[in-house]
């Protein structure tokens, strides 16, 4: 299976060329410098909080309360500089709460042991109902020029967004993380088995904390990047970011029963996401047809391995038998 | 005598209980809280999410979800109206909404059956697809009164005996639901299957099939859930549904049944969601911001999950040493 | 082929089984395995881990179908693959771990799938009275209106017997039943299996434990490496013999023990109690030393190490290793201080299944392994094939996922995973279980090796030919305590057994 699934994340390299081939032929704007900046602003934040969510879920939890977490981490910094806090201390504000509400997330599955799924969806209400607590029905649309252009504007010289920095760092870093230290071991490890992995002497529990720690941490950063971007601090950004963030993770070859995945094909499939909304809205397609096919991937994901297990189990049995009845026939000569 | 024992220990005895206690505390805090009028909205406020968290339940039993209620609970109202205004009757209508649910609850219940996939990220899927395929079948339209059929129109207004019709459909469904989980080998079935996913199997149960038809009946009354959404008010759109499915999970939590499956009765999700609903008018009557719903809501459900999970922890097997105490 | 046992009465069998094999990929784990049983007799079925015992007793449940023989019941042939007609032809397997549905009521477990009706409905009042009758029959007093979380293992399967009965089975298949009952409620089992026998049912006895198949069968059957090696009736024979039979060659080849003048007190164990699984345990261990701990299973053995290695804690007592306290519930502080556990269940506690060899061999030494923060992959393949080496491990390719290889390989990758971290003192929990014979001489020779270079073993075995072939010291466990200790030189079989069963005045 697991040979599968590596085959798997190369394909959606794959299919990203795919997609940026066809997004080329479909329009004439697509392939154009503003367009491509306009992909990758636009992927930002579901990019980051993805490559979190992939480490959760390979490490076998999820979480679905990162879109409010998201918002929540938002909210804080127009919270803050509504009360006339220095816009640079609110943004580390944001990312704090957000590093807070993923240490709660953690608290209740690994110290008091809740289901995650259960619970995140409960965080998912509580976080997005703070941030009503704290902005009420008032957005906060005034906020400092200079860093709302970062948000929005391209690195001199370049069709790239500043928002690709963190975005490129972070990947890098969780790309290395996960591949190429022992933690990242770990996390593979406990996905795959997570009582073997605490009988080989790894902290399961203290890593499951730090996971969604991270989690909330990246949701923070992304909760900058978002205010900056749509230059506003609202109650309601970023509804249902968490399905864009789990289809793409899932479909960049993270398997939902943990212990598989690459930070590749999670950019990858990210990627692909991104494009394929840009390339639909250039042809006029509404963004409903994103929507289908954003579900429709995510139901390709997890069918695609059961697909080729029962191939190749049929396979195997087919081998099998043939073996059996050739002894058979020389038992009986 | 017994039964009376089993009442009290019932897991949906501590939820009522909370109803009582919240509708109690407001009636103190606030003068005329309980009036007529306030009954009147809670069970309007009521009716979907009930008869949805009682198709939910089905499912959670099972240990699995069903996320793309909301989705399709909005476009089963939107085809009632559509049809109406084009000049289909409301038999027709209703075909389209149930039709449309049975389709939706049939797709799910073959991936998460017979494919074994995991239901948590199909009904996902089926969540954005139902969605998408609504929103660009009705891009931007909206069904306004007039083109709510008259009989929906009248039973969202009116009232038998001073409770509303559009609640006792729920409560009809409840009885019949529990009916048939607590009297039909099919419905024992779900809660075996819930309890024990491999010894269901041992036992001979025909598992696909149960968990396939599950899925079906939960879309099934999620497409009869459309014409009380359509009724509650008057009207529907491609937002309509928006994020239902969140509260109606919530609602079966609440109300005692678990995500761990194979507990719980549609009785509790029903008081589960008679509970969110009578909090979040207590929320209004006691001046509370409305903005601070939410965040309670949430806190709510947190405490649930909690609290079930301390109290299947707290039966503990006998152990090495206490099984030689006889 | 020995002589086969045969009814005084002389009647024909209930159930045959008849040159059956069956095979998984590349496995033989039935090689014409051929059974005859009798109505109102109690068969034992013996063999070692790995023998087909559980095999075959899957094949009857319903689970597998053999690939060739044949199987009849009452004469009619035995419709396999199927647990729903395994029940329907009167076929019952009760599991050592009892599999009841934990939310649902005593009743309901009873009559699950097959819920008495009542004009179309569920007939609970009927439901509950049968189900009471049921435990009447048996002799116990169950409160069938109860639900089944938080019940005893014993009355567990007292609900699967009476399952068993109400499904009207006529060859009911017990396997393992008394690993983890106390002796008052063994005796309990032994007469609802003699009420069994009474009323004409045939009885399969699967058990390691010789004392109670001598007790309680009448004819036994030996299993060993997949095929059926001999029937008996009981009374013509001998435990020696049976042993004989079951490990196919003089005992004393297997376990090829060095002489060691043991060292230095290496692990010391003072008091050390948890709440409901063990109770003032003490020992030590010094370099050089294979400690043997004795016991049935479910006498806290494995808790106890568990205890000690950290993966769980305890409440009372101290873990010492060369001197210094191990602080409790942290398997990395323990692995630090020079600990290894190779844990009793490998599949679920000791090896990461779809992962590579490779992997799985370093995932205990990665810190090692790396270099700051960096991890080396290579370093980890160099560290597979060093230990693959010594362990001589046949594999295709260290890649290679884990499952791929049998029982006793993957147990060589469990023990190489281990070894690697150079531990002081080595904790081996069921060593051999489910191996080839091979294998197992191959993990015993490593065993002594390893004690012979200074390493502490501690030793948790159930395989009493094991425990006494390889152990300096043996210690015994009976529910949660220690209740005997028996050097080498004086322990014997009915020392160790005796006091593992409490027996000393059972007669």
């Amino acid at each position: 299976m697991s040979r599968f699934h590596i085959t798997w994340d190369k394909g959606v390299g794959l299919f990203l060329v795919f997609t940026i081939l066809l997004g080329t032929f479909s329009s004439e704007y697509f392939a154009t410098t503003s367009n491509l900046t306009f992909i990758i602003r636009d992927v930002a934040e579901i990019a980051i909080i993805a490559l979190a969510m992939a480490y959760l879920i390979i490490a076998g939890e999820i979480d679905l309360s990162v879109a409010s977490m998201l918002s929540l981490s938002s909210a804080t910094i127009g919270f803050l500089y509504r009360a006339e806090v220095p816009f640079e201390v609110a943004m580390v504000g944001g990312v704090l709460v957000g590093l807070l509400a993923g240490l709660f997330n953690g608290f209740l599955v690994t110290v008091l042991g809740l289901p995650s799924l259960a619970v995140t969806i409960a965080t998912l209400a509580l976080y997005r109902g703070m941030c009503w607590i704290l902005l009420g029905n008032k957005p906060v649309n005034q906020l400092p020029s200079e860093w709302v252009n970062l948000g929005y504007s391209q690195i001199p010289g370049t069709f790239l967004p500043w928002t690709i920095i963190p975005v490129v760092v972070l990947a890098g870093l969780a790309w290395f993380v996960l591949h190429g230290t022992r933690f990242g071991r770990w996390v593979f490890a406990i996905g795959v088995n997570s009582q073997a992995a605490e009988f080989s002497g790894i902290p399961v529990r203290r890593v499951k904390l730090a996971l969604f720690g991270f989690t909330g941490i990246m949701s923070g950063i992304a909760g900058v990047i978002y205010t900056l971007r749509f230059a506003s601090s609202s109650p309601d950004g970023a509804v249902g970011y968490e399905l864009g963030v789990i289809a793409a993770v899932l479909f960049g070859g993270v398997s939902i029963a943990g212990g598989i995945g690459t930070i590749w094909g999670v950019i990858s499939a990210v990627l692909s996401l991104g494009v394929i909304r840009s390339a639909l809205q250039l042809i006029d397609f509404s963004a409903n047809a994103l929507l289908v096919v954003s579900g429709s991937l995510l139901l390709i994901s997890v069918i695609a391995p059961q697909v080729t297990d029962y191939v190749r189990n049929l396979r195997s049995t087919v081998s099998t038998t043939k073996q059996i009845q050739k002894n058979e026939r020389v038992n009986h000569e | 005598m017994r039964s009376l024992k089993n009442l009290v220990r019932a897991r949906e005895l501590p939820v009522f209980a909370a109803f009582l206690i919240v509708m109690g505390g407001t009636s103190l805090a606030v003068p005329h809280f309980f009036s007529g009028k306030v009954a009147i909205d809670l069970f309007l406020g009521v009716a979907v999410i009930a008869i949805l968290a009682v198709g939910q339940t089905f499912v959670i039993v099972m240990r699995h979800i069903d996320l793309s209620v909301g989705s399709t609970v909005g476009f089963s109202a939107f085809l009632i109206g559509d049809a109406y205004s084009k000049g289909m009757g409301l038999g027709t209508g209703m075909f389209l909404a149930i039709g449309l649910g049975l389709l939706v609850g049939a797709m799910n219940g073959f991936l998460v059956a017979y494919l074994k996939l995991p239901s948590l990220v199909v009904t996902l899927a089926s969540l954005y697809i139902v969605r998408g395929i609504f929103n660009e079948f009705a891009t931007g339209q909206t069904i306004i009164e007039s083109e709510v059929p008259p009989a929906i129109n009248w039973l969202g207004l009116n009232r038998f005996f001073g409770i509303p019709y559009l609640f006792l459909i729920g409560f009809a469904l409840v009885i019949i639901a529990g009916f048939v989980m607590k009297r039909s080998r099919a419905g024992r079935d779900l809660y075996a299957i819930g309890s024990n996913p491999q010894a269901a199997e041992l036992a001979g149960i025909p598992v696909a099939r149960r968990v396939f038809f599950a899925f079906v009946a939960t879309g099934g009354i999620t497409g009869l859930a459309g014409a009380v959404l359509l009724g509650r008010f008057n009207s529907a759109n491609p937002n309509s549904g928006l994020g239902l499915e969140l509260l109606v999970v919530a609602a079966c939590v609440v109300g005692g049944v678990t995500i761990a499956g194979g507990a719980g009765t549609v009785y509790g999700a029903f008081i589960g969601a008679i509970l969110l609903q009578g909090i979040t008018l207590s929320i209004g009557a006691l001046g509370i911001p409305q903005f601070w719903q939410q965040a309670v809501n949430g806190s709510l459900i947190i405490g649930a999950i909690a609290l079930d999970r301390y109290l299947s922890t707290r039966v503990k097997t006998t152990t090495i040493m206490g099984s030689k105490n006889e | 082929m020995l002589q086969s046992g045969r009814n005084e009465a002389g009647a024909t069998p209930m159930l045959t089984i008849s040159n059956v094999s069956k095979s998984f990929g590349g496995v033989r784990a039935l090689v014409d395995a051929s059974l005859d049983l009798y109505a109102g007799e109690v068969h034992a079925l013996l063999g070692e881990n790995g023998a087909g015992k559980s095999t075959l007793l899957k094949t009857l449940a319903g689970v597998h179908t053999a690939d060739s023989g044949v199987i009849k019941l009452n004469g009619q042939e035995f419709k396999q693959g199927s647990t729903k007609a395994s029940i329907e032809q009167g076929v019952a397997v009760i599991y050592q771990e009892p599999s009841l549905f934990p939310d649902l009521t005593l009743a309901e477990n009873v009559f699950i799938g097959r819920q008495p009706i009542k004009s179309g409905l569920v007939d609970w009042h009927t439901m509950e009275v049968e189900s009471k009758k049921l435990f009447e029959g048996l002799g116990i007093n169950l409160n069938p209106t109860a639900k089944a979380r938080g019940l005893s293992i014993a009355d567990q399967q007292i609900v699967e017997i009476a399952k068993a009965l109400s499904t009207e089975a006529q060859v009911i298949v017990m396997d393992e039943p008394t690993a983890a009952l106390s002796a008052k409620e063994v005796d309990r089992l032994f007469e609802v299996a003699n009420r069994l026998r009474e009323t004409g049912h045939a009885v399969v006895f699967v058990s390691h434990r010789l004392d109670e198949v001598f007790a309680l069968c009448q004819r036994m059957t030996v299993m060993r490496d997949g095929s059926t090696v001999g029937t008996q009736l009981i009374a013509d024979t001998s435990e020696a013999q049976v042993i004989q039979l079951m490990v196919g060659r003089e005992v004393a080849e297997l376990f090829p023990k060095l002489d060691v003048q043991p060292g230095e007190i290496v692990l010391k164990v003072e008091n050390l109690s948890s709440d409901g699984n063990f109770q003032g345990v003490s020992f030590e261990v010094r370099a050089g030393e294979i400690l043997g701990i004795a016991g049935l299973v479910g006498s806290g053995r494995s808790e106890v190490v568990r205890a000690v290695f950290g993966v769980d804690s305890y409440d009372q007592g101290s873990v010492t290793l060369l001197g210094q306290r191990v602080p409790k519930a942290s398997p990395s502080k323990s692995m630090s201080r020079g600990m290894a556990l190779v844990p009793e269940d490998r599949r679920q506690q000791g090896l990461f299944m779809p992962t590579s060899i490779a992997r799985n061999s370093a995932v205990t030494l990665l810190k090692k392994l790396s270099r700051g923060i960096f991890l080396s992959g290579k370093n980890e393949s160099k560290v597979a094939d060093k230990w693959g080496k010594v362990l001589q491990l046949k594999s295709a390719s260290l890649l290679d996922p884990v499952e791929r290889l049998s029982g006793g390989n993957q147990q060589k990758v469990v023990l190489a995973k281990w070894l690697a971290t150079e531990p002081k003192l080595l904790i081996v929990d069921e060593p051999t279980r489910g191996i080839d014979v091979g294998t197992k001489a191959e993990v015993h020779r490593l065993l002594s090796e390893k004690a012979k270079e200074g390493m502490a073993v501690v030793m948790v075995s159930s395989e009493l030919p094991e425990v006494l072939g390889m152990s300096d010291r043996v210690l015994v466990m009976r529910e949660g305590r220690l209740v005997g200790s028996f050097e080498r030189s004086e322990a014997t079989p009915e020392k160790v057994i005796g006091a593992a069963t409490g027996a000393m005045n059972k007669a």
